[in-house]
């Protein structure tokens, strides 16, 4: 791309100042949070804020100690947002191709009333929720969560995949369906290939959305289903929050989400452009 | 509430002679997700329409005493609620809207830095993976005015006053946190609608010796406005319904200055248990966001976007 | 909502997709388990506190320090019952959701709860096992000194609800507001204090809350170590409303009429809110003053941000819950001070902020006792000891007996193994009947106490007079009363 060499040299001294300028803006407080968790409970609120500390390591095993013990907090995320995930993938990628296919009248709104499920208050939903859930004995449980989850994440991959299954030229699989081959095989064998990064970038936002829940997983969960920003929630106490504590917890909770993000950030960016370009 | 759509049935393309069976094989792949979506979303919806016309009691199994149009009418007569709609929609304006310029700009900047552009952008996204309620704990301690980052250095500019303790400077505080995780999704999907303008229609502008203030007014924005539109269809479903960051926060502090429709919301049914005028202004919440999606959908259609 | 699927489809394929959903569904639910609650099981022993080895309770709480005490050392209580016991741990608000919830389906997730007597006891006492029955079952093992070990007061403000006799909680902790300080700046400024100001600053309850604010207002001029005078737990939260109370009922005013049976018994309906007689306003109009001088960051700390604050140094004294002297005691060792607060034209009044641990009424015979015996235990003597001595936070002891022992005796005074017990000698004066502050205990306080601290905070920002926020908030709060409550 050649138009770089045309900017002018002032103009790219002002790029390059906004850049570092929103790069500071994003950095910092992340970099600050990771910095804080490694400082002692009296370097984290000192009034002065230090850059030069002596490292501790005790508030991660704080973390992992005693009655506070984040092992299973971090299993029941992993558990409850993996499944939900990858349920919300499979599901949402059969209708979302059924939807780009068919050619029922009234599809538009079909389409618009799946992505309207996502837009109702949480709430209100949580409590007529809460009783179906009751009912069905999903309450304290993973595959409550994973219901749960499936709420916002369902109607959010039918969406996506259904925009990156119209990206596929519907020659291709008019071209499979000649050659002998059934729907089904035309779908799995031609088309789903032809969307990889579509599957990627649906997944890892559905991940994202319910690892980072907190308001279903606080109706929904319970002692032997407790999520990751409960326990961050667990340390604000009555007599103080422990700062230190929490900025471990925040570590732990943002970097694995950081780590899928930015490992399929490639796909990320031609997914949601085409998704974003397709709309519905 | 999808039936007030006015777009004429669309005519169908000429169709391939396997019509039936296609039509079938659609269908069936859409069921599964319809129907555990419906399962999901009509029966709370109908429980929740059921409730803003009812006493809601909890005790002993969950039982609802008809009431009339009480909550309704209460719901219209409120004018604290009204005040908090004015916030939500101040809120609403100025969180988009900022992140809409901010997410622009920047990804104008990236647009136009050929070296690092990856992996600056891989930075620029990481607060987009931050949980919301670690987001409002974080903004928590790095403004308290003991201890916090920010205070201190706006302490070093001379700014003594409390950021969360004042009306305006609260307000802005969580303004600026939702600004901080969003703007990064804007940016995101700007960039690859700009990189997908093609080459050839810059060029064609620099040949029409259109200076670069035009061109981007004139040729780029308008190729990328599909684009920003449906960033701005997806910020503006959740930038209503969220809430975490306020309520871990100021929950509505000081003043009621950051008291925004979600934060009622969750009080008046959580802390009030007061469920059915609680299911009244969720209603009413769905229905703006509704009528906002729609609109937005509605200019994409008319843009011929969508398929 | 919209005209899904109504057009011709082919009705097998929608059929089979439906079985697919329901599928789904159904796999959840079963892995989901137990849709029939399974009650606890009985072994034969003749231990009591055995019967129900092998059972697991779940206890919600409020992440209190005393529920963390008890939470870092569960071992004894295992291995006395051999039952396991889950505790979560949850902010007030979002414990309050929790348990309201869960009292909602007729099968409880939570056995046991910490029942918060105004969010929580008040609202929802219909759902909580009346637990004399449990204290009078032979087959179970009796509570030490029974109900009269408690300190009255509290036994009555956290455990009972309305006219009836029925015991619903067992007091399980007692913060309580009281005038906390920097004994080592009021001894070093004693004299020139007395001197400017003209009579003995020595915190205690012939103080008067016009001397605090001279005493404040002395110390943000004069002093340097700290450069304000006083703090306060006044942002638009709780923790506003209990801070404002304690001046409210010095200067004689009250939420309701019949402010001591509302506080200590409670009732359905309170009648019309008094908020906007002369003493209420004269005590907002004080609030207000106060506020105005003490240190600006204040309107937007809550309980837990005040303590904190007050540890960095930012100010001589301020009226903060007793439980946190442990941590005060920490930052500022051998110069901490504690008195009752200062009294106003009426009297001294300390918020009572206690609770007590209950029993869900959704609970299964054996369950039920066997919860009873964690109620039993969580409340004995030997827990609120070592509560005590704990590392990780613990309360101040429920029973008279605890605070008789010599052991504890001794720690009064330093240096002290048990740090929140050199609030003792004030805590016997904060709590007589005569000093002790109790807010109304009604069912529908949350939305009242809401209005209160809303108004308030409107007040500190300048929007409204303090006579015109007494005003709004008895308005709003005669509309809450009036709608009544619903359980």
């Amino acid at each position: 791309m050649s138009h770089v060499d045309r900017t002018p040299g002032r103009a790219r001294v002002g790029i390059l100042l906004i850049v570092a300028i929103g790069l500071l803006w994003t950095l910092v407080p992340l970099l600050w949070m990771a910095l804080s968790s490694f400082k002692s409970a009296g370097d984290v609120t000192a009034a002065e804020p230090k850059l030069f500390f002596e490292p501790t390591l005790r508030n991660y095993q704080r973390l992992f100690s005693g009655a506070n013990n984040l092992g299973p907090y971090i299993w029941h995320s992993m558990l409850a947002a993996g499944i939900s995930s990858v349920l919300a993938l499979i599901v949402g990628t059969i209708a979302g191709y059924g939807l780009s296919t068919t050619r029922m009248r009234g599809k538009k709104h079909v389409a618009f009333w799946i992505i309207s499920t996502r837009m109702a208050p949480i709430a209100v939903v949580v409590l007529p929720l809460f009783l179906l859930f009751r009912g069905a004995g999903l309450i304290d449980s993973i595959p409550g969560l994973v219901l749960a989850y499936l709420t916002f994440n369902l109607p959010f991959a039918i969406w996506l995949m259904s925009a990156f299954f119209t990206e596929v030229p519907a020659a291709l699989q008019e071209s499979a369906l000649v050659e002998g081959c059934t729907r089904w095989q035309a779908f799995w064998h031609v088309v789903l290939p032809l969307t990889k990064s579509g599957l990627v970038t649906t997944f890892v936002l559905c991940l994202v959305f319910s690892w980072n829940d907190y308001a279903f997983a606080l109706v929904f969960g319970g002692p032997n289903s407790q999520t990751l920003p409960i326990a961050a929630d667990q340390l604000v106490t009555q007599t103080g929050i422990d700062w230190g504590q929490l900025t471990a917890i925040g570590t732990i909770v943002v970097l694995p989400m950081m780590l899928a993000g930015l490992a399929v950030r490639r796909w990320l960016v031609t997914g949601l452009t085409l998704g974003a370009v397709t709309g519905e | 509430m999808t039936t007030t759509l006015e777009t004429p049935p669309r005519t169908d393309p000429p169709r391939p002679t396997r019509r039936r069976p296609r039509l079938g094989f659609s269908a069936g792949m859409m069921a599964p997700g319809i129907v555990l979506l419906a399962i999901l979303s009509i029966v709370p919806l109908l429980t929740i329409i059921a409730m803003s016309f009812s006493r809601v009691r909890l005790l002993g199994g969950v039982g609802f005493d008809g009431a009339g149009l009480t909550y309704w009418v209460r719901l219209f007569t409120d004018i604290d609620l009204a005040m908090q709609w004015v916030r939500t929609i101040v809120f609403f304006a100025l969180t988009v809207g900022l992140e809409m310029l901010l997410g622009l700009i920047f990804a104008l900047c990236l647009w136009k830095l050929m070296r690092g552009r990856n992996a600056i952008l891989s930075l620029f996204l990481l607060p987009m993976f931050v949980a919301p309620v670690i987001v409002g704990l974080l903004g928590r301690f790095l403004t308290d005015s003991t201890f916090g980052l920010y205070s201190w250095l706006l302490g070093l500019i001379g700014y003594q006053g409390d950021i969360l303790g004042g009306q305006y400077s609260a307000f802005a505080a969580v303004v600026a946190m939702d600004i901080w995780e969003w703007t990064p999704l804007i940016t995101l999907i700007a960039l690859a609608g700009l990189t997908s303008v093609p080459a050839s229609v810059r060029e064609a502008a620099a040949i029409d010796g259109a200076n670069p203030w035009q061109t981007l007014r004139h040729v780029i924005l308008p190729s990328i406005s599909g684009v920003l539109l449906v960033a701005l269809l997806i910020r503006s479903m959740d930038a209503i319904r969220y809430f975490d960051i306020i309520a871990v926060t100021t929950n509505g502090g000081p003043a009621d200055a950051t008291k925004v429709v979600p934060i009622r919301l969750y009080e008046t049914a959580f802390r009030f248990f007061d469920l059915g005028y609680a299911a009244a202004i969720g209603l009413v919440m769905l229905a703006v966001t509704i009528a906002i999606a729609r609109a937005f959908v509605g200019v994409l259609e008319r843009k011929g976007l969508t398929r | 909502m919209g005209n899904s699927v109504s057009q011709p489809l082919d009705r097998r394929a929608v059929l089979r997709g439906a079985l697919a959903g329901g599928a789904a569904l159904a796999l959840g639910g079963a892995a989901g388990g137990c849709a029939t609650h399974q009650d606890a099981k009985r072994i034969a022993t003749d231990n009591r506190w055995r019967q129900f080895a092998g059972t697991t309770l779940n206890f919600v709480s409020e992440s209190t320090a005393p529920t963390a005490a008890i939470a870092d050392n569960l071992d004894p209580f295992v291995e006395l019952t051999g039952i396991r016991v889950n505790i979560v741990t949850l902010e007030l608000s979002a414990m309050t959701q929790k348990v309201a919830l869960d009292l909602a389906g007729g099968q409880s997730q939570y056995q046991l709860i910490y029942a918060d007597p105004y969010n929580v006891l008040a609202p929802y006492s219909k759902g909580l096992v009346d637990l004399r029955e449990l204290a009078e079952d032979p087959s179970l093992p009796s509570m030490e000194g029974g109900f009269d070990d408690f300190i009255d007061t509290q036994f009555d403000a956290a455990g009972k609800f309305g006219d009836g006799d029925e015991v619903f909680a067992i007091p399980y902790d007692c913060p309580t507001i009281i005038w906390q300080y920097r004994a080592d700046l009021f001894e070093k400024y004693h004299d020139r204090m007395a001197a400017d100001l003209g009579f003995d600053p020595t915190p205690g309850l012939e103080r008067t809350w016009e001397q605090y604010f001279k005493i404040a207002n002395w110390f943000t001029r004069n002093a340097d170590e700290v450069p304000y005078g006083t703090g306060h737990q006044a942002k638009q939260h709780g923790s506003l409303m209990c801070d404002f109370s304690n001046v409210l009922w010095a200067f004689g005013g009250d939420y309701f009429a019949d402010g001591e049976r509302v506080g200590r018994f409670g009732v359905r309906d309170p009648g019309p809110c008094q908020l906007a007689s002369d003493e209420a306003i004269a005590a907002a109009e004080f609030y207000h003053r106060l506020l105005s001088i003490a240190d600006p960051s204040s309107i937007s700390w809550d309980w837990n941000g005040l303590s904190p604050a007050f540890r960095a140094g930012r100010f001589a004294m301020c009226p903060d819950w007793h439980e946190n002297a442990a941590g005060n005691e920490e930052a500022f060792p051998g110069k901490m001070g504690y008195a009752p607060l200062p009294k106003g034209p009426a009297r001294s009044a300390n918020h009572y902020g206690g609770t007590g641990i209950s029993i869900s009424a959704n609970t299964l015979p054996n369950e039920r006792k066997a919860a009873w015996l964690f109620v039993v235990w969580s409340t004995s003597v030997r827990t609120q000891l070592d509560g005590l001595k704990s590392e990780v936070g613990g309360g101040t002891p429920t029973r008279e007996s605890v605070y008789g022992l010599p052991e504890v005796k001794a720690a009064e005074r330093r240096p002290s193994k048990m740090p929140n017990i050199l609030t003792a000698p004030t805590m016997r004066q904060a709590w007589a009947p005569e000093n002790i502050g109790l807010r109304p205990k009604i069912p529908m306080w949350n939305e009242c106490e809401t209005t209160i601290y809303t108004q308030l905070s409107r007040m500190l920002a300048g929007e409204l007079s303090p006579a015109d926020a007494m005003r709004e908030a008895a308005t709003r709060i005669d509309r809450i009363t009036e709608r009544g409550w619903v359980s």
